[in-house]
């Protein structure tokens, strides 16, 4: 794979390369949206849909958002997940949500140490804003915004008492990774740091408290600010890989090639980290749509959520049930587990975890008071009334990773329970019940748990 | 969370009584002890409480004579009055007062300053560096737990696989378990016995192998996974319904975690190692109360739990340890905390530890380059005597999974082990055999134990005593020579406590 060049462009815009990128760009998509993809061009997909700025803002969860005050904190905690459920749900060809969550699992706050839901509301629509925005504005933003001003101690980083949490997170996690900087880097861009105080909802700077003096930051001196130690930090390209390696991560496979993660860093750097010409070019490689990649990455909590509904065309969930599948499953939306973000990949799945997958989607299935008919359902299949088509068919809607005959045996035997292939029909007494068991099983299958 | 009620929606918790009327209407619970005997046991038990976020060492056990310390935290130094004493130099944060009365037990040993070479102050990195028990300069992808339990257990012939080798409870977090050697992580994890049992019901083994590729290995990783839950989950249940707990737990997450743990080991699961884990310990503001909040739940956790071990008749089994990714920076920083630092204290707790402390006061003269505590004793020298002292890991055994040559610190009595139980030693057919004169007769010991070495011949009488008292754990050889005795069967045994193995010798002159 070290040959790879990720410029060289993808050729075959089809079902299966289309179904990939959908499913690693949205949550979820239904055959109508797969319809519409192949209807474009790549090209035309990716930087006319996936990558379009959307100039619209989503409703906020509601009025709280501007209120300063501390009140009924935990209702308006549940809802702005229930906000934030929904646009995942609801939102049509646009990454843009899918980068929200990167930037949130990238740059971290936790609710429970910010206290206000407000702050994370705003801090959420700054991620919104730069979704595919420019990097080092966005880092330029965050580091004053009042949630993260908060969350990493920042706030109480003062000329007579520097404190080093955000100087260190700076530039271990956000931007330049551990090894590129040293413990003085740390304490001088902590002075440069000094200073800010959060009012309510809004941050603002405290000259009385800003550490008005020379630092000297990676071989350079000067009376630096927040925005000078920025710069420089910007001038080191371990930024770009460093980000890149993040996207590759995310977008590709767990285990980064390095070699590509560089042609995307440098693209990164030529393009003064504007993140467009990066996801667009990651989006249309060849190398993005090749079989080792196609079904390789395990579904986030989120990711095996919110898809499970498209799946199923529920619109309608209970957004309560939601949020506490997703705490079970171990991704609570605005409260990562720590500064590090969820780690991902093998993380999300184990004993305890997977078992909770099955369960949840068992119970979505069967639940009688869903606005799910599984017969109905069923039957916007084509093929419904062909057992071994419908399998296929269902199949390939479902799952990145192809099934082996083996497995398709299988569900094909659920199906049928005991009956002849050509006695199926969604029409006969108990289909109901077979659809059902069939549903379960597949969305059972440890298949299933792979993007 | 609310997670029963979030269950009771499930439908789960109804199922859980249709499932004790296939048990005849009897709940589990009220089989009670009658099933339960814990002699039948010798295994041995680790039990891991990560304390997330860096804990402050200086104000868990602190030098409350020292006046760098009070000069270094004005605002959030413990007040030498609040201390509690252990010793004219050392005591510990008033929240601990549990952990006084095991101290004057003698089983509560404290390391002082444990760290590493180049201490690491990412919490991170730091994790990785005590996890995976590498240099800090080093990477290993799997845990030392793993290690242990990939290269030593799984090579043991009498481990009962029926078992899970760990368990990682309420926790997401098992990389300290996993193992290159075997692919992912060896032990499984869940919050709550019923609840696991309850989710597994309804799933079946897929044992299609998946291809060698890279999204074939995913798909592997998960089959594992859920084929693991599924052939653990029964076994797990029962175990815990067989006891009741003989304390009573705070209601905290550690205290739950730590009481199902004393369920297991009771209740007769063989899994030697247990990780749980609490977080909050990042005090980089405002410290003094959240510190003091922390503490209390680890130690009255932990008393409860060490208390409920020994009313079970299993405390001769367990040892409990704590550690935390550093220490923090001995001066406090200027929002009422402290910042990521160095080396730092750990805690070794159970009736077989030889209490005390180990190491004196960190030297607050003698800082390193950041001016927080150098480290004494690496953290893997007590990792070195946790797998030989109390999980009996052989010397090959250490050197596959610290790589290095540790010294042990005597944190775990070993001679009053009269015996390992039957998986802790092993005899080897005699070489050669038959033999005239002399012949070698190789052992393996897996922990250190009072053993004998005896050469019977085939009317019962003693011939020959070879070995007899206490060993440490190794492979050892004895020569027997049969010069003054006649041909025929010769029977060896080493007994160890009341098992005893056996090999039979022919003489022929």
């Amino acid at each position: 794979m070290s040959s790879v060049n990720i410029l060289k462009k993808i050729t075959a815009w089809d079902r299966i390369s289309a179904s990939h990128l959908l499913s690693r760009a949205l949550f979820g998509h239904s055959s109508e949206d797969l319809d519409f993809a192949l209807s474009l061009t790549i090209d035309e997909y990716v930087d006319n849909y996936l990558l379009a700025d959307l100039t619209e803002e989503p409703q906020s969860p509601g009025f709280w958002v501007n209120d300063s005050e501390s009140y009924n904190n935990s209702v308006r905690s549940r809802e702005l997940v229930y906000w934030w459920h929904n646009l995942m749900l609801t939102q049509s060809h646009s990454l843009r949500e899918k980068m929200v969550l990167f930037w949130h699992n990238h740059f971290v706050s936790e609710l429970s140490v910010v206290q206000l839901p407000q702050r994370m509301y705003h801090q959420n629509r700054l991620f919104r804003q730069f979704a595919f925005g420019n990097f080092k504005e966005l880092t330029k933003q965050v580091t004053v915004d009042p949630a993260m001003l908060i969350y990493l101690d920042n706030t109480k980083n003062r000329k007579e008492d520097p404190n080093e949490n955000y100087a260190r997170e700076l530039m271990e996690l956000f931007t330049l990774g551990i090894g590129n900087y040293s413990e003085a880097d740390i304490a001088e861009a902590a002075k440069a740091l000094t200073g800010w105080q959060v009012d309510g909802l809004q941050s603002y700077l405290d000259p009385e408290r800003f550490d008005d003096s020379t630092k000297t930051f990676m071989n350079q001196t000067g009376n630096f600010d927040h925005l000078d130690i920025i710069e420089i930090i910007f001038t080191k390209p371990e930024v770009a890989s460093f980000v890149c390696r993040k996207l590759y991560k995310e977008f590709i496979y767990f285990e980064p090639d390095e070699s590509v993660v560089e042609q995307f860093a440098t693209i990164f750097r030529d393009n003064d980290y504007e993140l467009k010409p990066v996801l667009s070019a990651l989006f249309k490689s060849d190398y993005f749509y090749s079989q080792e990649i196609v079904g390789a990455k395990i579904k986030s909590p989120i990711e095996f959520i919110i898809p499970l509904l498209k799946n199923f065309n529920i619109a309608k969930p209970t957004y309560e049930d939601l949020r506490r599948i997703a705490d079970d499953l171990g991704q609570t939306l605005f409260s990562p587990p720590n500064v590090a973000g969820w780690e991902g990949d093998k993380s999300w799945v184990n004993t305890n975890t997977l078992p909770a997958r099955n369960t949840f989607s068992d119970r979505l299935i069967s639940s009688n008071d869903s606005e799910l008919n599984i017969l109905e359902f069923a039957r916007t299949f084509e093929s419904s009334e062909d057992a071994v088509q419908f399998v296929n068919d269902v199949a390939e809607k479902f799952l990145s990773y192809s099934l082996s005959e083996n497995r398709k045996q299988y569900l094909l035997d659920i199906l049928l329970d005991g009956a002849e292939v050509y006695d199926w029909s969604t029409y006969n007494e108990n289909s109901e019940a077979r659809l059902t068991s069939f549903f379960k099983s597949i969305c059972r299958l440890s298949e299933y748990q792979l993007t | 969370m609310d997670r029963r009620k979030f269950l009771r929606q499930l439908g789960l918790l109804a199922s859980a009584s249709t499932m004790s009327m296939t048990m005849g209407s009897v709940p589990l619970r009220a089989f009670g002890k009658s099933i339960y005997k814990a002699d039948e046991l010798n295994g041995k038990v680790l039990v891991l409480i990560q304390l997330s976020g860096g804990n402050d060492g200086l104000n868990t056990v602190i030098p409350f004579e020292d006046s760098l310390y009070y000069n270094a935290r004005p605002n959030i130094a413990i007040n030498k009055s609040d201390v509690i004493k252990l010793n004219p130099l050392t005591g510990l944060h008033p929240s601990m007062e549990p952990f006084k009365q095991f101290y004057d037990e003698g089983k509560l040993a404290i390391v002082q300053n444990v760290g590493y070479p180049s201490h690491n102050r990412s919490h991170f990195r730091s994790t990785d560096i005590w996890l995976s028990g590498s240099d800090s300069d080093e990477y290993l992808s799997d845990g030392w737990v793993g290690r242990y339990l990939g290269n030593s257990l799984t090579n043991d012939p009498n481990y009962n696989l029926d078992h899970p080798m760990a368990i990682s409870l309420g926790s997401t977090q098992d990389s300290l378990l996993s193992c290159t050697c075997q692919s992912g992580s060896l032990g499984i994890s869940f919050e709550d016995p019923n609840q696991f049992f309850q989710l597994i019901n309804g799933s079946s083994a897929d044992t299609d192998p998946p291809p060698n590729t890279i999204a074939g290995n995913q798909l592997k990783y998960v089959k594992e996974i859920a084929a693991r839950s599924i052939k653990y989950a029964e076994i797990i249940k029962e175990k815990a319904d067989t006891i009741d707990n003989q304390t009573n737990y705070p209601n905290t997450d550690l205290a739950d975690q730590l009481s199902i743990i004393a369920q297991l080991v009771a209740g007769g699961l063989e899994t030697p190692v247990y990780l749980t884990s609490i977080g909050g310990f990042d005090t980089h503001s405002n410290q003094l109360g959240r510190h003091a909040s922390l503490l209390d739940n680890v130690s009255q956790s932990l008393s409860a739990f060490q208390r409920d071990l020994e009313l079970l008749g299993v405390a001769d089994r367990v040892v409990t340890m704590t550690f935390s990714e550093f220490g923090r920076t001995v001066e406090q920083n200027g929002s009422g905390g402290t910042d990521h630092g160095a080396a730092a204290p750990l805690f070794v707790l159970g009736k077989n530890v030889n209490g005390g402390i180990w190491g004196g006061n960190p030297d607050l003269t003698d800082l390193d380059g950041s001016g927080d505590n150098k480290f004494k004793y690496d953290f893997r020298q007590v990792y070195a005597t946790m797998l030989r002292d109390q999980l009996g890991a052989g010397p090959d055994d250490m050197e596959n999974i610290l790589f290095k040559d540790f010294d042990t610190l005597p944190l775990v009595s070993v001679k009053h082990i009269t015996s390992g139980g039957p998986r802790a030693f092993e005899l080897n057919q005699n070489y050669p055999n038959p033999f005239n004169p002399r012949t070698k007769i190789s052992y393996t010991l897996r922990l250190p134990q009072v053993i004998s070495l005896k050469v019977f011949d085939s009317t019962g009488r003693l011939v020959k005593t070879l070995f007899s008292g206490h060993k440490d754990a190794g492979t050892f050889t004895e020569t027997f020579g049969g010069n003054e005795y006649p041909s025929g069967i010769y029977y060896c045994h080493l007994v160890s406590g009341s098992y005893r193995k056996t090999i039979k010798m022919t003489l022929l002159k």
